[in-house]
């Protein structure tokens, strides 16, 4: 009976794993750009180029379109956009995109037009979103949602009615290298003894689809770690059906690749069809709403 | 296709059969079966030699027989493995005669060749494989335990759905689409311990069948094959004992009469052991593993006429399985199922049988794999009754006609979530989770007619009905097969066959555990429909030795169903409105080359095949290969008689991986990278890589022995056995993790089993 149990015990139980090699699949790069204008604001695009899964170089250097000819339009006037850069502290890496240098207007039509070698990507987006106002802020140490249980923030706000209205969560707080991101802290990044200014954004997005008009609120796990007291700027960011659509497709693919009882999701073809993924949208900020860490 | 009217097809049928008038005829019927316990012989062969026409006994073992009344009939009687009778018969009058054959165990060939039966090449069906009982008492074990279903998986064109599953694949079919009956009761889930054993205890049984084409019009509700289990009757002459005592369970079966040669039992059951040595050796908080399975049947001859039978199965698992770091679960299932059935003769042409059938399956599984769990449950009950009828009226005929009825109540749910902190997760409270009824009816003819030597044909029509919440489906399923004879060996069929199915097995995820989600047909959810045509060449060489056979098929399935790309089901969901509808096409070629006696039986197969399916909602609405999609499945399968005491099996399973998502495309974030862990997917294609070939070898040696204990004989078999003996770790499924340090991305293949060894003993007094 022993020596039967043991058996089993070695032979049953000793499922193993080990690393195998996966050759890379045949992959025709595409060009991914995210584009979003705001009301009073000068545009920002990024313009980077797919790789190979397995073989590909994602370092930010690599991966940027540098010669594009990038153009944004309106009635009566058209920015043409430059390839600029900024130092990202926290991932210790330069961050490239297209900068414009004009101001966008509200209630414009604003067309996005980007030139790479032969082929030309073009998409609209209108400036006449509507910013809500945030009603309350609260906290709870333990959520449960789909995403698990995590603590949340929980921001209350009205949705304009009589319209189909797309939300997302932003906060404005100050972080450094001892805070702590998922369970590692940023003390390997390039903060040193900085203290940097971050902007967190939900990965989920929201609509009001059943709750036009009425009180919506958004349950957001905050990125980084908090000490008592800590204070941030919430925002909840009104944005339009495009962008809204490119990054609930986001979401619902990272819930897949986290979670293997979830099918693989495919991003679906854009604005751009099918040459490009991304998208060309806008966005307008709520005024902040002064939130401090109760615990 | 839901508005024909079956008139028609049911009046040019009958008129068929009226039409083949008969002049002056003699019918012999009655029973066939073993000498030494009266158990049945399914499909024994009765046979008048010099007219050259014959018959074979149903799954009750019941002939019937109709001659002209020549002055001697000279009729044999025979069976694969036992010794043939002959009768001689001068009679102006139908007659009745039961038959008994005598067990062969001598290895002479020539003793038994004309026990061989020829159905596969002389008889109108294709696609229909009949099991013996020596095979499968035979072929290599898996910790001991002998499996019907793992000899299933050797067949061509059926294939095994995963490592350590006794799931099978049947022509492009998922596991939902095989019907898997155990005397008439559908048995959901015929697995034990994560689907490394099979629920049916081989003592128990006799007589298995599997139609995975040329479906006859009495058999329905499945897309690919109908798995036909017939337990035993028990011996009605002596009482019998026994057993056998594994590396992972025992069992013991007992039969008798209860009164001699009218009614008998056999209670059948089997335990695993691991809980009790857990309790020994692991901590108390420790769970493991424990199944078991009992089988009951008692049957009564109320006299020449009729037959009760009466039988119950219960098998139940329990269970935990710590594999590899990413890979956790827990499982509780278990089917029950009761049988009550009346057989009636009306005469000696008319056979009939009337079941009332009663099966409980439920399915409780917690998946852990990462930082994410799942739950499922899922349950179905039946209510069924069926009558059916068989007609002999002559020879060349045989008609079946009948009607079945199906109340089916089922309670799907399912959940997935990241794991709490506070390790609080949730639970399915089994009695909320919210039940669907529905009614599933449908009649039949089938008549299977051998026009001449040359030339049979195997028609009939199936009428299925099925209401559920004031929607119904009712459609026509015409079935025929035609088989031409180029000569006494040699014979060329084709067929072809619609079938529809009702109750859907979902894949809820593509993470490789068997986390299928049991649902009706509904408004929304179509029923799934398949039609196949295949044509095959059969030859059977030396007096039906070798068995030799090409065969062909394309199958065309609708309403395939799956979640939808990203789902994540909440209890809160509704099931239906997270699911994509689509269609699959399936062909392939099949050959089978196959030894039926002597020192060395047994066989190869070898399929070629394609599976495809194309969803609106999924891979672009582009086609994609079918998970399962197998390019090519081998199968070689050897038994060697060293002596009369020592025997020697093995197999050989080669087949191609399984189709799996990868993303080809990164795309690296800038913007808010620390969303998306710097990057997401550009996935192209759904299934768009394989995984390494899956193949194993099994050896098995058996030493057999007659003893005697306590100056009574009993027969002894010590089995000594080794799975995947050369240890290959074949792949389970295959992940993908980032280095979190260089950001490069690994794929991680799971294994399951490696070698295993085991040791067992059977007896039987």
């Amino acid at each position: 009976m022993k020596l039967n149990f043991i058996l089993f015990l070695i032979f049953c139980m000793c499922s193993c794993e080990k690393e195998v090699f996966i050759a890379q699949l045949p992959y025709s790069s595409k060009v991914s750009i995210q584009g979003i204008i705001e009301p009073d604001s000068i545009p920002i695009v990024y313009i980077n180029r797919t790789v190979p899964y397995l073989t590909g170089s994602t370092k930010s250097t690599d991966v940027v379109v540098r010669n594009a000819t990038v153009r944004i339009t309106a009635t009566g006037e058209t920015d043409l956009l430059k390839l600029d850069s900024m130092y990202d502290k926290v991932d210790c890496r330069y961050n490239y995109y297209y900068k414009g240098a004009i101001k966008t207007r509200r209630n414009t039509m604003y067309t996005l037009e980007i030139t790479d070698g032969s082929k030309v990507y073009s998409a609209t987006a209108s400036t006449n979103l509507a910013p809500v106002a945030i009603d309350s802020v609260t906290y709870i140490a333990n959520f449960n949602d789909l995403y698990g249980e995590h603590e949340g923030i929980l921001t209350y706000f009205k949705d304009i009615p009589n319209e189909i209205n797309y939300y997302r969560y932003e906060m404005l707080r100050s972080i450094d290298s001892t805070v702590r991101r998922g369970e590692k802290t940023l003390y390997g990044s390039c903060l040193n003894k900085d203290t940097v200014k971050y902007r967190e954004l939900g990965r989920a997005v929201y609509n009001d689809l059943n709750l036009d008009g009425q009180q919506i609120k958004i349950v957001i796990e905050p990125a980084f770690s908090h000490n008592k007291g800590v204070v941030g700027l919430i925002l909840i960011q009104s944005i339009d059906k495009a962008t809204y659509e490119f990054y609930d497709q986001l979401d619902r693919q990272k819930l897949g690749q986290y979670n293997p009882f979830i099918e693989p999701f495919f991003l679906k073809p854009g604005q751009f069809g099918n040459d490009a993924l991304g998208f060309f949208g806008s966005r307008i900020h709520s005024v902040p709403f002064r939130f401090t860490y109760p615990e | 296709m839901e508005n024909i009217r079956p008139v028609s097809f049911i009046t040019f049928l009958l008129t068929i059969l009226s039409i083949s008038g008969y002049g002056q005829k003699v019918t012999i019927s009655g029973y066939v079966k073993d000498s030494d316990t009266k158990e049945s012989l399914i499909g024994a062969t009765v046979f008048e030699a010099k007219l050259m026409k014959g018959s074979t006994a149903n799954e009750y073992g019941f002939y019937s027989l109709t001659l002209p009344d020549n002055d001697t009939l000279n009729v044999v009687f025979s069976y694969t493995g036992y010794k043939p009778e002959m009768r001689q018969f001068v009679s102006k009058v139908d007659i009745r005669l039961d038959i008994v054959l005598k067990s062969s165990n001598l290895l002479n060939e020539v003793e038994v060749t004309a026990a061989r039966n020829d159905d596969n090449v002389n008889k109108a069906q294709v696609g229909v494989i009949a099991v013996q009982m020596r095979e499968i008492k035979n072929l290599p074990v898996l910790m001991g335990e002998r499996d019907i279903l793992k000899i299933i998986q050797l067949l061509p064109g059926v294939q095994q759905a995963q490592e350590g599953s006794t799931g099978f694949l049947v022509r492009g079919g998922n596991t939902d689409q095989n019907l898997v009956q155990l005397d008439e009761a559908t048995v959901y889930n015929p697995n034990h311990l994560f689907g490394l054993v099979s629920t049916f205890n081989i003592n128990s049984i006799n007589g298995v069948q599997l139609i995975k084409g040329g479906f006859p019009a009495q058999y329905g509700g499945r897309l690919s094959s109908i798995l036909d289990i017939t337990s035993k009757d028990g011996n009605k002459e002596k009482y019998q004992v026994e057993g056998g005592i594994g590396i992972l369970s025992s069992n013991l079966t007992v039969q008798g009469p209860l009164i001699k040669n009218k009614a008998s039992f056999i209670i059948s059951a089997r335990r695993s052991y691991l809980d009790l040595a857990e309790k020994v050796f692991l901590p108390a908080s420790t769970t493991l593993y424990s199944f078991y399975d009992i089988n009951a049947k008692l049957n009564f001859e109320l006299g020449k006429n009729d037959k009760i039978y009466l039988s119950a199965f219960k098998g139940r698992d329990n269970g935990s399985f710590t594999g590899a770091n990413s890979l956790n679960y827990a499982i509780g299932f278990g089917n029950s199922t009761a049988t009550l059935r009346w057989n009636h003769l009306f005469g000696s042409k008319l056979f009939a049988n009337t079941s009332l059938i009663l099966n409980d399956y439920d399915l409780g599984l917690s998946t852990t794999q990462g930082n994410y769990y799942s739950l499922l449950y899922t349950g179905i009950k039946d209510i069924s009754a069926k009558v059916d009828f068989t007609w002999l009226p002559g020879s060349r005929h045989t008609v079946k006609f009948g009607a079945t009825y199906f109340y089916h109540t089922l309670f799907p749910a399912s959940f997935s979530s990241k794991i709490p902190l506070n390790g609080n997760r949730v639970q399915i409270d089994r009695n909320l989770v919210p039940k669907k009824y529905s009614d599933e009816m449908a009649i039949y003819l089938n008549d299977e007619w051998n026009l001449n030597e040359t030339f049979g044909i195997n028609y009939g029509v199936r009428i299925p009905y099925f209401v559920s919440y004031q929607k119904t489906y009712t459609f026509i399923e015409p079935r025929i097969t035609a088989k031409l004879n180029i000569n006494k060996t040699t014979s060329i069929k084709a067929s072809y066959t619609v079938m529809n199915q009702f109750l859907h097995a979902v894949p809820y995820s593509t993470a490789s555990l068997p986390m299928d989600v049991w649902i009706s047909s509904s408004s929304l959810v179509k029923p799934q429909n398949s039609q196949q045509y295949s044509l095959g060449l059969f030859k059977n060489l030396q007096e039906n030795l070798f068995e030799l056979s090409v065969e062909g098929y394309y199958k065309e399935m609708t309403n395939q169903v799956l979640f939808k790309q990203g789902t994540q089901l909440t209890l809160d969901s509704n099931i239906e409105d997270q699911l994509t509808f689509g269609n699959g096409t399936s062909y392939g070629v099949e050959l089978f080359a196959k030894k039926n006696t002597g020192r060395l039986t047994g066989w190869a197969s070898y399929t070629l095949s394609k599976t495809t399916q194309t969803f609106a909602d999924l891979n672009f609405g582009n086609p994609f290969p079918f998970t399962y999609d197998r390019r090519h499945n081998l199968a070689i399968v050897g038994i060697y008689d060293i002596n009369s005491r020592w025997s020697v099996s093995a197999n050989f399973i080669f087949r191609s991986g399984n189709a799996y998502t990868l993303p080809p495309g990164l795309i690296p974030v800038a913007q808010d990278g620390s969303l998306y862990d710097g990057h997401y997917y550009d996935y192209t294609t759904r299934n768009n890589a394989r995984l390494d070939p899956y193949h194993r070898l099994d050896v098995s040696f058996s030493y057999k022995r007659e003893r005697k204990i306590f100056g009574r004989k009993y027969q002894s078999e010590l089995v000594f056995s080794a799975y995947n003996i050369y240890s290959r770790q074949n792949p389970y499924f295959v992940y993908l993790t980032v280095d979190p340090i260089t950001n490069t991305p690994h794929a991680i293949q799971v294994s399951l089993l490696p070698i295993v060894p085991s040791i067992s003993y059977n007896f039987k007094f």
